[in-house]
């Protein structure tokens, strides 16, 4: 087993290559995720996840806090959406479907 | 006429090896999917599917490597796979036989250079198709998926080497 001239010369492209898609990776980093409230298909409010807000709606408050979401009331009749608790993962999502709310992590 | 027999036994003997290669390169990429090397990084495979290509590169046999990679990937797709699958890996399998094949005509680099540069080229036009289909987002994972190419890559080169080696001795395919 030799190792010839040219295969130094792949492992030398193949490490060049690692460390351009290693810095476009960071390049193309977007930091944090943002919180998406939708009220009757509406887009209500829109923020960084990290940023500590209460929103209140119609029949809903929501509390976005140490970068996690969750429905803090609600005056629907199941409160399916209060129980759901904290989400922070993004394409996670919490809805109310008595009062159209939608709350979703991009 | 009898040298229009010794030609169609020649071809029937070609055919036999390519169809006993293409056999064994799709038993080879089953094989691997029992593999579980998941868990180092989700995706990550040996590819050693692709060292019986590798190793008709090695006997210069580069028509014999594009028909049998070829017909390995459209039947695995066949019979494990989906369109999609399909999709990414006959892009990523011709382009990185492609590099291949033109490394090959330089005396310069041994079945190892070439087996990463095909890894690393595989992996390359993978995640090119990837961001076609998922999005910008997966390119975040092409460092990890290049240094996996070139551990994985040398370990299928430096075993077509030592497979290449053994088959001289019993058959005349290496001329």
């Amino acid at each position: 087993m030799k190792l010839k001239k040219g295969d130094i010369i792949v492992i030398i492209v193949s490490a060049v290559l690692l460390l351009i898609s290693f810095f476009i990776g960071l390049a193309i980093k977007k930091d944090g995720k943002t919180v998406k409230i939708y009220e009757d298909n509406k887009l209500i409010y829109e923020g960084s996840l990290t940023k500590q807000k209460t929103v209140k709606l119609a029949h809903n408050t929501v509390n976005i806090e140490d970068g996690k979401v969750c429905m803090k009331k609600s005056d629907c009749k199941n409160q399916i959406c209060v129980h759901k608790g904290k989400i922070s993962n993004s394409r996670e999502c919490i809805v109310c479907l008595p009062n159209k709310v939608i709350i979703e992590i991009e | 006429m009898f040298a229009e027999q010794g030609n169609n036994r020649n071809r029937v003997k070609k055919l036999c090896f390519y169809s006993v290669l293409t056999a064994t390169a799709i038993i080879f990429g089953f094989v691997e999917s029992l593999i579980p090397l998941s868990f180092i990084a989700p995706g990550i495979k040996l590819g050693l599917a692709n060292s019986v290509a590798l190793i008709c590169l090695v006997a210069k046999d580069i028509k014999g490597a594009f028909l049998v990679n070829i017909s390995r990937i459209l039947l695995s797709a066949l019979l494990f796979g989906s369109p999609f699958s399909l999709l990414f890996s006959i892009c990523a399998g011709m382009a990185s036989l492609l590099v291949c094949s033109l490394l090959i005509r330089s005396d310069s680099f041994s079945i190892i250079g070439i087996s990463i540069a095909g890894a690393v080229v595989h992996n390359i036009i993978q995640t090119v198709v990837a961001i076609f289909v998922v999005g910008v987002g997966v390119l975040y994972y092409l460092p990890f998926l290049i240094i996996s190419a070139v551990v994985s890559g040398a370990v299928i080169g430096i075993i077509v080497m030592i497979v290449s080696k053994r088959m001289k001795k019993i058959t005349r395919f290496f001329g």
